[in-house]
């Protein structure tokens, strides 16, 4: 750990003027991701650590069919919160699966939508291989034990994991970021706020240094829309996912309408798949359908020795979920 | 005086852990609670390549770090003995002592700072230039020498080729478990002061006395000038069982900047600084009648060791005269595979052989039922599958075969309950349920399967002394100089103290680790509680003996005259067996004789029989039939380890892969059980152990570099608490006779058998055998 300086933020605007002023300034929220890469894996070393945790960011607010959700607000509360646990099972679902109780009361929406990867090629600065890390460096895990990495996006340059499970449902949501710059505010929605690696692993989203994201609006889904979240891992518990799908929809009369479909573990980025959603609008329920769906999301796939088997397994991971939820009711 | 009449309150289920309070109010503490005056802390940079040698260190950046110390590399670090030679616990290459690197995460420099955070940052910015070479890394390599019989106990009787050769049936297969990492929850830690020449110690260790012996050769003192302590360690399974060399660097870190020194190892370096269990590959094939009667067993198993830091890279196979290269190489841990396959059932023919490969890897180390563990998962696999070769319930298989007498000497057992293992473990677990046939057993979308697996497992004693006190107050001091990892270990002890001494157990007091105590063995091959017990046990005879030589011609004494079998113990009071109002306290006698206190020294030691089975085992190997005369006429007995059986369902979901352990019965003869609920929670943790090694444990390492890929909690998986089902831990059998307090160990035997019953539920709901550990999701699809 190198000495920095630790500045609590009193005001949104002064924490964005503070972190957007210096370069080797980084904002602090739960910490449950930044901490690690600091202390623990020496990968982040920020002179200045601007702590947003006093800030108004907290609360989740309904305004008509939109969730309105702080950046600030804990995993744990947004998985609580009434409208959610009525309305969005598959964003309930996702936060309760993605993380133990007790991170899940420490870590914000907002530092979930900004996590860093897991890779540990990434996580290792003794690997000198990691374009993510080190731009131009190259890519050390395409050689390296994979397993926890990407088949969709993912390239020789880099096969790092975005690895929330929040952001799968969030994306399948059209969820939207409000983001504040110095000055200036912005909305954008998530699926355009990640950037696929291409050439520059090192550049995750569109955000500006120091802009800050402030809240997330979570559209409700109409009645009668089922939705659920399936993750997919070796252990029952506190593991990232293999592969996950995210998937809401109704049927009417027997034929799919408004199917959404996005999937987490295998993807650079959350991964919706417009593809699925094509296959599945007003296709009837069946078994069948919903491996046409998985087939034609799943293509164009980058895998190594130990990726190869996510594949089939995200395939069956959206069989299975869309399978479940067509079964209830 | 017989333990039947001693007092029955000190025994049983229901005592508690006696360092349970002290635990839980945060009062033991663990080396890495250790703070002394003007102590420093020191961080540890380790290699990034796997072979080769250091060109250049350039450690200016981080010296003129604010709070640093001092940097200690091969440069300045002066010269180390290494230890003496030890077969059982080689001790560490003496560290920074050249630029040679033989594996990734090998040390290479350490840095003493103020504070930990300070250290750890500076060791960021040391800069290693490298020579590498090409490292070899798996078994496969073509580069990689291979030894044969590199534990000279490899073993055979019968003709297990010949046998092969007719056989009605014959199964083979390839089996092969990855290494894994011990991964205790407290993080290894020592604290070294020195005072003058003489050097003190508080280390996370399950072998005091070796960390002593190491310590004194690093540093040419005499074993009496180190003192190691450790009366807490967060956990081993097996870790501690060697010396590792952050122990030495943190007592010369501490000599360099004289002052003490803390240096507590991050989880990273707990993957490569305290052993794993290596990988191995074996190949195994059993020969049977139709009727299920084995004919053949012939097993061969190979498992991986670090190169050693003496041996150069890349050495082509050498033909070196096997005794000769185990005592030259001497760094590295005998791990034998097959060492258990002779003695686990009545077969007439085996061949049981290891071999050893030597990768540059970090230095492996015992984890829990090494060997023992691996060869069970081959063995009890191959059964499963030559029971659906002959139709035959694996159950009824095993029992076909069940090995009355010790197979290999044909020697009795002095106790053997592995038969009610089965009937038992197949009553409670409803095995009569099973329908054989593969996957016809579902609930929903899961296909379930049971499988079980028998266990045979090694019986293990070490000399040991204790040193028992009474006091006038009427309470007991103990001690001895052993650990106690989380096992239970001072709950044992005082229970068995006071069980002799007929004290309740809050009136004994048992201390542990520390090395001015008296010897003690390590905390390891589930022989502790043998050797210690016994040895409490025979020390607190002898105390009690001493009282009535106090009083043997003591007018004033109802006990005048008394020998040991004419008493009893009972509430601190020594009473005729036949006339409890005959007696007096332990007060009573030492005040009359105006002391404050008594106190001998005891020990225990295996018998003459631990050595003469492996000895007889091995004049059978080597003589046939003439050595089984020769060992016969022995007449001994076998002292026997533990027995078990395992029965588990798991449930396969087919389409995703995934595999969840459903519920587990545990049956184990462990002898006589002092204290259930801690014998019990061993079991439940060794279940825990073979969960994690049958379907989540894997130390990954890159295949370039050999780095660990996956070093963190995160990210090498164990069971969480949602992997573990029910877990039915049923004790049978009774006390052994091979020890005075009829115990058999249960450290290890827990994890056994537990991969190959779930390998084979897996087999019986899908059909899919799986003979590489662990079995995950995509072995699955």
């Amino acid at each position: 750990m190198r000495p920095f300086e630790y500045i609590r933020a009193d005001d949104v605007a002064s924490a964005v003027g503070l972190v957007s002023s210096d370069p080797k300034a980084h904002y602090l929220a739960g910490g449950t991701t930044q901490i690690d890469l600091m202390l623990k894996d020496g990968v982040l070393e920020p002179e200045r650590l601007v702590d947003i945790t006093r800030l108004p960011l907290r609360g989740i607010r309904r305004h008509g069919d939109v969730l309105h959700v702080g950046a600030l607000v804990t995993m744990e509360e947004l998985a609580a919160d009434v409208t959610v646990t009525e309305q969005l099972p598959l964003v309930r679902e996702a936060l309760l699966g993605g993380a133990s109780t007790q991170l899940r009361n420490m870590a914000t929406i907002g530092g979930n939508l900004l996590q860093r990867t897991r890779c540990r090629y990434f996580r290792d600065p003794t690997v000198l291989s990691c374009n993510k890390r080190s731009p131009g460096s190259g890519c050390a895990a395409i050689s390296g034990a994979a397993r926890m990495h990407a088949i969709l996006g993912a390239s020789m340059h880099c096969i790092a994991v975005h690895a929330s499970d929040l952001c799968v449902p969030l994306v399948a949501l059209d969820a939207v970021a409000h983001i504040q710059g110095v000055g200036a505010q912005r909305r954008i929605p998530l699926a355009d706020l990640y950037v696929l690696p291409g050439d520059r692993p090192d550049v995750e989203n569109v955000l500006q240094h120091g802009e800050l994201l402030t809240t997330i609006e979570i559209p409700l889904l109409p009645a009668g829309t089922r939705s659920g979240y399936l993750k997919i891992r070796d252990r029952s518990s506190y593991e990232f996912a293999l592969t996950s799908a995210a998937v809401a929809l109704a049927i009417d009369d027997g034929v799919i309408t408004h199917p959404r479909v996005a999937f987490g573990g295998v993807g650079t980025i959350p991964w919706r798949s417009p593809e699925a959603e094509a296959v599945l609008r007003g296709a009837s329920v069946n078994t069948q359908t919903f491996r046409a769906a998985a087939d034609a999301a799943i293509h164009d796939t980058f895998t190594v020795t130990g990726t190869a088997f996510k594949v089939e397994l995200a395939k069956r991971t959206l069989v299975r979920i869309l399978q479940t939820l067509t079964e209830a009711g | 005086m017989t333990m039947a009449e001693a007092v029955p309150a000190a025994l049983g289920p229901g005592v508690d852990r006696v360092d349970g309070r002290p635990k839980v109010l945060g009062a033991a503490h663990y080396p890495s609670d250790v703070t002394l005056p003007g102590m420093a802390h020191a961080a540890l940079v380790r290699s990034t390549i796997a072979a080769g040698s250091i060109v250049r260190l350039d450690t200016a950046r981080a010296a003129d770090m604010l709070g640093v110390l001092t940097v200690i590399t091969h440069e300045n670090a002066g010269r180390l003995q290494k230890g003496k030679r030890n077969l059982f616990f080689p001790p560490p290459a003496a560290p920074l002592q050249d630029a040679r690197i033989s594996y990734h995460g090998q040390y290479v420099a350490v840095i003493v700072a103020e504070t930990r955070q300070q250290a750890a940052a500076a060791a960021r910015l040391i800069e290693v230039t490298y020579d590498r070479d090409e490292p070899v890394l798996t078994l496969d390599d073509a580069a990689a020498s291979s030894q044969s019989n590199p534990y000279f106990i490899d073993m055979k009787r019968g003709d297990a080729k010949a046998a092969m050769a007719t056989a009605e049936v014959t199964v083979e297969g390839t089996f092969t478990t990855s290494p894994e990492t011990h991964n205790p929850l407290g993080p290894f830690t020592t604290v070294a002061q020195w005072h003058g020449d003489t050097l003190t110690v508080y280390d996370s260790t399950q072998n005091p006395f070796h960390v002593r012996a190491v310590l004194a050769a690093s540093f040419g003192l005499a074993e009496d000038d180190v003192r190691v302590l450790s009366p807490y360690v967060g956990g081993g399974f097996g870790a501690g069982l060697r010396s590792w060399p952050h122990t030495i660097l943190a007592a010369l870190a501490a000599r360099v900047v004289a002052r003490p020194v803390q240096l507590s190892l991050t989880r990273p370096e707990m993957f490569t600084g305290v052993g794993h269990r290596p990988s191995t590959m074996q190949r195994l094939t059993i020969a049977a009648t139709r009727d299920g009667k084995l004919v053949a067993i012939d097993h061969e198993g190979t498992s991986t060791a670090s190169m050693g830091h003496e041996a150069p890279t890349r050495k082509p196979p050498t033909r070196k005269a096997p005794l000769q290269s185990l005592l030259k190489a001497p760094d590295e841990q005998p791990y034998p595979i097959t060492a258990g396959t002779a003695a686990a059932y009545a077969c007439p023919n085996v061949a049981a052989r290891d071999k050893r490969v030597r990768l540059n890897i970090a230095p492996i180390a015992h984890m829990r039922a090494p060997g023992e563990a691996e060869g069970n998962f081959a063995i009890e696999s191959l059964l499963d599958e030559l029971s659906y070769e002959l139709g035959m319930d694996p159950i009824d298989l095993r029992l076909r075969n069940y090995a009355e007498v010790q197979p290999q000497t044909g020697l009795p057992w002095s106790s053997k309950a592995l038969r009610e293992c089965y009937t038992v473990g197949a009553e409670r677990f409803g095995w009569a349920q099973r329908d054989p046939t593969v996957g016809a057993m579902r609930d929903g979308r899961w296909l379930v399967g049971y499988g079980m697996a028998g266990v045979t497992f090694n019986h293990y004693q070490a000399k040991c002394h204790a040193r028992a006190t009474v006091h006038r107050d009427g309470t007991a001091h103990v001690c001895s100089g052993a650990t106690d990892i989380g096992t239970g270990t001072y709950t044992v002890m005082t229970q068995l103290a006071a069980e002799v001494l007929g004290l309740p157990v809050d009136r004994v007091e048992f201390e542990l680790g520390d090395t001015r105590l008296p010897q003690a063995p390590q905390a390891g091959g589930s022989g502790l509680t043998t050797a210690l017990g016994s040895a409490v046990h025979n020390t607190c005879v002898a105390l009690v003996q001493r009282v009535l030589t106090l009083v043997s011609d003591d007018a004033d004494s109802p006990l005048r005259g008394c020998t040991i079998e004419d008493v009893v113990a009972h509430q601190g009071r020594l009473q005729h067996a036949d006339d409890e109002s005959r007696g007096e306290t332990y007060s009573e006698i030492l005040g009359r004789h105006g002391l404050s206190e008594l106190t001998v020294d005891g020990d225990s030691a295996p018998s003459r029989a631990e050595a003469g089975v492996i000895v007889g085992s091995l004049v059978v190997s080597r003589l046939g039939r003439f050595g089984r005369k020769l060992v016969g006429a022995s007449h001994a007995t076998v002292p026997a380890g533990g027995f078990g059986a395992r029965f588990v369902e798991v449930r396969v979901d087919p389409e995703l892969g995934v595999l969840r352990i459903a519920r587990i019965v545990s049956v184990n003869d462990a002898g006589r059980v002092v204290n259930e609920k801690l014998a019990r929670s061993q079991i439940i943790g060794g279940t825990v152990g073979g969960i994690g090694m049958a379907i989540f444990e894997e130390t990954v390492r890159d295949p370039d570099s050999g780095r660990v890929a996956n070093a963190t909690l995160s990210d090498y998986l164990i069971p969480v608490n949602a992997d573990v089902p029910d877990i039915d831990v049923v004790f049978v059998g009774g006390p052994d006779p091979a020890n005075p307090i009829g115990v058999k160990g249960v450290g290890e035997i827990g994890l056994v058998g537990v991969a190959a019953a779930i390998a084979n539920g897996v087999y019986h709901a899908t059909g899919r055998r799986i003979r590489s550990l662990p079995i995950t999701i995509d072995k699955l699809l």
